[in-house]
């Protein structure tokens, strides 16, 4: 009987261990994100940048990965970020990752979202992600760009797949001035209403038998026609991509821009 | 001259029965048709010098009223008394509407307003706090008014559509012409300058069904006034009163377009027949925070009108719980929808 229980218990030890390390191997498998081989940031903005990254990675069991290059010869960036992240996918084991790509010789800048966050990060959010990075990409804070990026993309994998994170009904202000004006509007009636409402109308006193149209005519004078272009639905700045698969047979999420 | 109704069995001085629409007698409760009152039982008493003073033909005292009174009680021995040439010639009233809410149920009526107020203090809605409820028959011009509308406008209907990469925008303009003929029957206009005008115009509406032809027995037991404004004076304020309704009904006619813009419009008001009527009134005297608030009731339909005392605390109470629960509310949906509190 005794031993019985101690199995047990042992068991239910090893379980508790293995779980613990299954839900810390996301994040402790990997111990680098930043691939800087353009060599844009310093040492201690890797350093930084790496802190962060590993912090928001964590809670969403997503790797955020950064990915410079300096090649001339690419022509598509998602050809290049692909290969990048087969192999780096294959080396980890990771399939779950959001990768921001930029390559500094033909100025693309590209941002996949891998496995869970195809879904959580998907071509519209990618999209506003990259409009809020691209002003610092043009000023060459590529650091900024990244954090950047990793917050954003980290409060926008928070809300429902499909809805847009940015949209102003999701906005605190927008919510609390709307109730405001709320309560402002009901009691502003309800005090305007205190002495007794008018409830006399416009059919009250009117007399059905003897108002008529006596004369009446609608005649049509001229025309004129406007036109104006279908306004382009993917984003402006010469935008690219919309997702696509790697040659690893991964699928992504993604929208590049050129900065 | 002075009028009182004298009833035929006891001798007392009737009044009018809003509950019943009879006249009644306050001693023997006998009741009598007003068209079928026997006139040996009207008592009318002719003073030489009327002008100056009518006397209670009960106890012979002098009646005081103020000019415009047509109606009130004797002050000495309370019995209800009309004032019959202020009632007669070209202030005789052509139309009345009896009270139909007596004074016990103007009073429950009244109780179960001010427990409606939300805004109102807290003090304000318990206690025995009427000071004076006043029956009051207040003189009133109404208009059947008779006109012509002549509208000119320019119309556009705009239809959007797309061919391949192009929206077009289709704008069609229209001339738009109207003749109207309108006809608006007994417009009300209150005639008494003591009265405020808002405060009786928000009484509205009356029921016309109990629109009756003036018979003085109604008037028994209220106070009632003579108007201070004739027809003529009031005319304009009829006419500003149905202009909305005009535009109103105007915007009806033209439909299906996308915009309206008026190039012209005529509009002539012509009233047609007057009639001086007598709306009945209830008007309460109501003590509070050591001020008087006056309010008015629709002597027919229970109405409340008037301004009631304000609670700052109630206001902001309501307006935070408005507030702050929309606010609740709006987060629980964007929780819903976007899975994301803040």
């Amino acid at each position: 009987m005794k031993d019985f229980q101690a199995k047990w218990l042992l068991a239910f030890c090893l379980l508790v261990v293995f779980s613990g390390f299954g839900g810390l191997k996301a994040s402790a498998a990997v111990d680098q994100r930043i691939y800087d081989n353009a060599n844009l940031l310093s040492e201690a903005e890797i350093e930084e940048l790496e802190a962060v990254a590993a912090e928001h990675s964590r809670k969403h069991g997503t790797d955020f990965l950064f990915w410079t290059t300096a090649d001339e010869q690419s022509l598509y960036i998602q050809d290049a970020m692909s290969d990048f992240y087969d192999t780096w996918a294959n080396e980890n084991g990771q399939e779950n990752a959001v990768l921001l790509s930029m390559n500094i010789a033909t100025r693309d800048v590209y941002l996949a979202g891998f496995g869970t966050a195809e879904t959580t990060l998907d071509n519209q959010r990618v999209n506003l992600v990259l409009d809020r990075i691209i002003p610092e990409m043009q000023r060459g804070d590529y650091a900024g760009a990244f954090r950047e990026t990793v917050t954003t993309s980290s409060r926008y994998m928070e809300f429902r797949p499909g809805v847009n994170p940015e949209n102003i009904f999701f906005k605190t202000w927008f919510q609390l001035t709307l109730a405001l004006l709320l309560g402002g509007a009901i009691v502003g009636s309800m005090i305007y209403n205190s002495g007794g409402r008018v409830t006399t109308t416009a059919t009250t006193y009117f007399d059905g038998n003897n108002t008529k149209v006596t004369g009446k005519l609608d005649q049509f004078r001229n025309k004129t026609v406007s036109r104006r272009k279908v306004p382009k639905k993917s984003s402006g700045g010469g935008g690219f991509g919309g997702g696509g698969m790697t040659g690893g047979g991964r699928s992504f999420s993604g929208g590049g821009r050129k900065f | 001259m002075v009028i009182q109704y004298k009833c035929p069995n006891c001798g007392s001085d009737m009044s009018f029965n809003s509950e019943t629409g009879h006249l009644s007698c306050p001693s023997c409760g006998r009741q009598d048709e007003i068209e079928t009152f026997p006139e040996n039982n009207i008592l009318r008493k002719f003073d030489p010098d009327e002008a100056k003073e009518y006397h209670c033909e009960n106890c012979g005292a002098v009646i005081l009223t103020e000019a415009e009174t047509t109606a009130t009680h004797c002050s000495f021995c309370g019995a209800p008394v009309l004032l019959a040439d202020r009632l007669t010639g070209d202030l005789a009233p052509a139309k009345v509407i009896p009270f139909t809410i007596s004074k016990d149920e103007a009073v429950a009526a009244f109780w179960k307003w001010t427990k409606n107020g939300r805004l109102t203090p807290r003090g304000f809605t318990s206690g025995d706090r009427i000071k004076k409820m006043t029956g009051m028959y207040v003189p009133f011009w109404l208009y059947d008014i008779d006109g012509t509308a002549n509208v000119a406008a320019l119309a556009t209907r705009v239809r959007n559509y797309t061919r391949g990469d192009t929206i077009y925008t289709e704008t069609d303009f229209y001339d738009v012409r109207r003749e109207i003929d309108l006809s608006y029957l007994k417009v009300p206009a209150d005639a008494s300058e003591k009265m405020d005008d808002e405060l009786m115009d928000r009484l509205e509406p009356y029921d016309y069904q109990e629109l009756k032809d003036f018979k003085m027995p109604y008037l028994a037991g209220f106070l009632a006034e003579k108007y201070d404004y004739d027809d003529e004076t009031l005319f304009s304020r009829v006419e500003s009163k149905i202009v909305p309704y005009i535009d109103t009904y105007i915007g009806s006619t033209i439909s299906g377009y996308s915009t309206v813009s008026y190039t012209n419009k005529q509009i002539q008001a012509n009233k047609k027949n007057v009639y001086y009527t007598l709306f009945p009134v209830w008007m309460v005297y109501y003590d509070f925070d050591n001020k008087e608030h006056t309010f008015a009731m629709n002597g027919q339909t229970g109405k409340v009108v008037g301004k009631p005392p304000i609670s700052g605390f109630k206001v902001a109470a309501w307006f935070t719980g408005i507030a702050a629960s929309a606010f609740a509310v709006m987060k629980v949906i964007s929780f819903a929808v976007g899975g994301v509190l803040w």
